[in-house]
């Protein structure tokens, strides 16, 4: 397991390393730059004519003018070493304190979110398909339709009205308003805990539906399996049999596509965050990539396909602990 | 010699999309303690089914007859009735394993692949020999080693893809004898297996049985094999016993026109040049079961406006045999 984990691991940062070039490319291929945005924004309407060479200063000064290779490592140089994004043009402060707590918001989303979705749709995937054709599946099933059906943000409305008639009118947003601009401390994460199962429940609610159905769909091949006849056959408790022997392989397809799962969380959420007034990072990206501000927008890139990239391995790693002939390269 | 167990009568219907089948129907045997019963027959005749309803282990749609009886006599000498336990109750969890054991016809999907060959043991020796787990190790490698496979002290720790085919059938045997069933049921062991090492996991297996002194049904469509391994014999045709008595008589002068069939279908090597004479006919679908004996359609003596109108009844045309066929019923009721 341990020469498994570091070939996957050194698999994860060289995966890590083309993104971060990928990232950087793509920052690269809107037309024009922040210099001119930047000159547009400050002389538009002002009647002073720019020139071509007051935007290449205005490009000298913000560094924008040097070799692409060598930005390229000044950025990730940075982020590696020091954990600075560099400058973030449109708000003339630096990266790192324009997403700052958001990354921490956002990141407490997902993972919420994910850990939601797999807490109930493993358990009841595994019973539906235990019970298979009985009401219970049945009715799993119309839910499954339902909310893979359901528009997310509509869900978002109907949940939000629903938790301000039960729980009061402070549930919107991520805090109370006596801990919104409060430092850190152990009440405020309780109180962001409080505010967090809203979107992580809106959000994971298709995702549950889905895999639902796909839990249940592997389980019931599993059940079907000779092993677990013969296992039964040897008189192994059937709660026992269920967990060691079909569930165990049942999850595999649940297990390799948490990337995926971060991935289609996160696209989901500027909408919800809209509804639910949230502040987190898939809205600014929009707002960074309209501005050209391409450091904001290439940070905030990097930390998710990291993100996706860092899931992957994980789920590699479970999906070798599950099964072991993976390792073994069976 | 005392019955270990008695089948009376047992039927299986199952419920599908096109209405109920029975598959088996009405279907007599025992098995005496210390003693091999073969039961042969074709594909999709229910010998699978009819041994699965004795452990529960049949799916949900499964609805065994209203008569049909099963009693088992366990270790201790206390009669059970098989088939209608609570599910998930202690005393069915300690029939499977503990009083009777199974071994399946396709030993590499009989082991889970993402355990150890060793995990699957210790915990089948946990469950019905209370031991702790370095003992239930100890007394796996110990059965690995009783079954032959050599180096048993690293196999233990080999997942089931690491073994051979003929290995791997080895330590399904060890797994299910290392919970020490008093009764054992071979589902075709051999059938998957290459010729030679079909005749050693033979050998091992009535080696075994004798040693431990355990009852067996052995599952097999070959009464060659039957004649190697079984004292007894039960040929199964569409779900019903047709004929059944000790397996040399059988085998030495059948009585019903099927198993007549059967042995001639068996290759010879004195008659090597000889064509080979499989039973004419396919078996008929579950679905269309024959009016009258089933095995009229095929049968080269069947009595028109008899054999294809009503089922003959069992009769014992000679001591210790049994035989369903209109041919001894006829007989036996003439001379009467
Ligand atoms: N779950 C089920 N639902 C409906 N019918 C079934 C089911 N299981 C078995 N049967 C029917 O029962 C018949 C007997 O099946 P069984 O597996 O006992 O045959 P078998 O004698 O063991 O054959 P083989 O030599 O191929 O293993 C089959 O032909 C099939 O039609
Ligand atoms: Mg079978």
């Amino acid at each position: 397991m341990l020469r498994f984990t570091l070939e996957r691991f050194a698999g994860m940062v060289v995966t890590m390393l083309l993104v971060s070039v990928m990232v950087f490319l793509i920052m690269e291929i809107p037309p024009g730059d922040y210099a001119d945005r930047y000159a547009f924004r400050k002389y538009s309407g002002t009647g002073v004519n720019v020139t071509e060479a007051d935007i290449e200063a205005i490009r000298r000064d913000l560094g924008l003018d040097k070799p692409m290779l060598l930005r390229y490592f000044d950025w990730i140089g940075g982020i590696v070493l020091r954990g600075d994004f560099g400058q973030a043009f449109a708000f003339e402060t630096s990266v790192t304190k324009v997403i700052g707590d958001k990354v921490w918001l956002t990141a407490g989303i997902l993972f919420s979110t994910l850990l939601l979705t797999y807490l109930v749709s493993i358990p009841i995937g595994i019973y539906a398909a235990v019970r298979r054709g009985s009401a219970v599946d049945y009715g799993l099933t119309v839910f499954s339709y339902l909310g893979l059906a359901l528009p997310n943000f509509l869900l978002a409305l109907v949940m939000l009205y629903f938790a301000n008639r039960w729980f009061g009118a402070d549930i919107g947003g991520l805090f109370s308003d006596q801990y919104r601009d409060a430092p850190w401390s152990l009440a405020k994460a309780w109180d962001m805990a409080k505010h967090l199962w809203l979107p992580a429940v809106v959000l994971a609610w298709s995702a549950v539906a889905y895999q639902i159905q796909t839990v249940r769909a592997t389980m019931s091949d599993e059940l079907n399996k000779l092993s677990v006849t013969a296992a039964r056959a040897r008189g192994v408790p059937e709660m026992k049999l269920l967990v060691k022997y079909p569930a165990r392989l049942a999850i595999n397809p649940v297990v390799s596509t948490i990337g995926f799962d971060v991935n289609r969380i996160f696209s989901e959420l500027p909408i919800v965050a809209v509804v639910l007034g949230l502040t987190e990072l898939g809205e600014l990206l929009l707002r960074a990539y309209l501005d050209l501000d391409m450091n904001v927008a290439g940070a905030i890139l990097l930390l998710l396909t990291f993100a996706i990239v860092f899931m992957n391995f994980v789920s590699d790693l479970l999906l070798a602990w599950l099964d072991p002939r993976i390792k073994l390269g069976v | 010699m005392s019955k270990m167990l008695s089948v009376e009568n047992l039927s299986i219907s199952f419920r599908t999309d096109e209405g109920v089948i029975t598959p088996v129907q009405g279907v007599t045997f025992s098995v005496e303690s210390g003693r091999t019963l073969g039961l042969v027959g074709e594909s999709g005749s229910g010998k699978s089914i009819s041994t699965k309803a004795l452990m529960q282990l049949l799916p949900g749609s499964a609805v065994l007859g209203a008569d049909s009886r099963m009693t088992y006599t366990d270790k201790s000498g206390k009669e059970i009735a098989l088939g209608h336990m609570k599910h998930g109750s202690k005393e069915l969890r300690r029939i499977r394993g503990g009083e009777i054991g199974m071994i399946f016809q396709e030993p590499m999907a009989s082991f889970s692949p993402v355990y150890t060959i060793g995990n699957q043991m210790m915990e089948a020796i946990m469950l019905h020999r209370g031991l702790k787990k370095r003992e239930a190790r100890e007394y796996a490698i110990e059965m690995l080693n009783k079954v032959g496979i050599s180096n048993a002290a690293a196999r233990v720790d080999q997942y089931p893809h690491e073994l051979s085919g003929g290995m791997r059938q080895r330590a399904m045997i060890a797994l299910t004898l290392s919970a020490g069933p008093a009764l054992l049921i071979a589902d075709e062991p051999t059938t998957a297996l290459d010729v030679t090492i079909q005749a050693q996991v033979l050998d091992l297996m009535r080696d075994l049985q004798r040693e431990l002194g355990m009852g067996m049904i052995f599952i097999t469509h070959d009464l060659g094999v039957i004649a190697q391994i079984a004292d007894d014999v039960a040929v199964m045709y569409l779900g019903t016993i047709v004929e059944r008595g000790p397996a040399k008589e059988v085998i030495r002068n059948p009585q019903h026109p099927y198993t007549q069939g059967l042995l001639d279908a068996i290759p010879s090597l004195d008659h090597l040049h000889d064509r080979l004479k499989p039973v004419p006919g396919d078996i008929p679908s579950p679905t269309a079961r024959p009016k009258g004996c089933p095995f009229h359609t095929r049968c080269a003596q069947a009595i028109s406006g008899t054999c294809d109108v009503q089922e003959p009844q069992e009769t014992s045309p000679l001591p210790g045999r049994a035989v369903r066929c209109w041919l001894h019923e006829t007989k036996s009721r003439s001379a009467a």
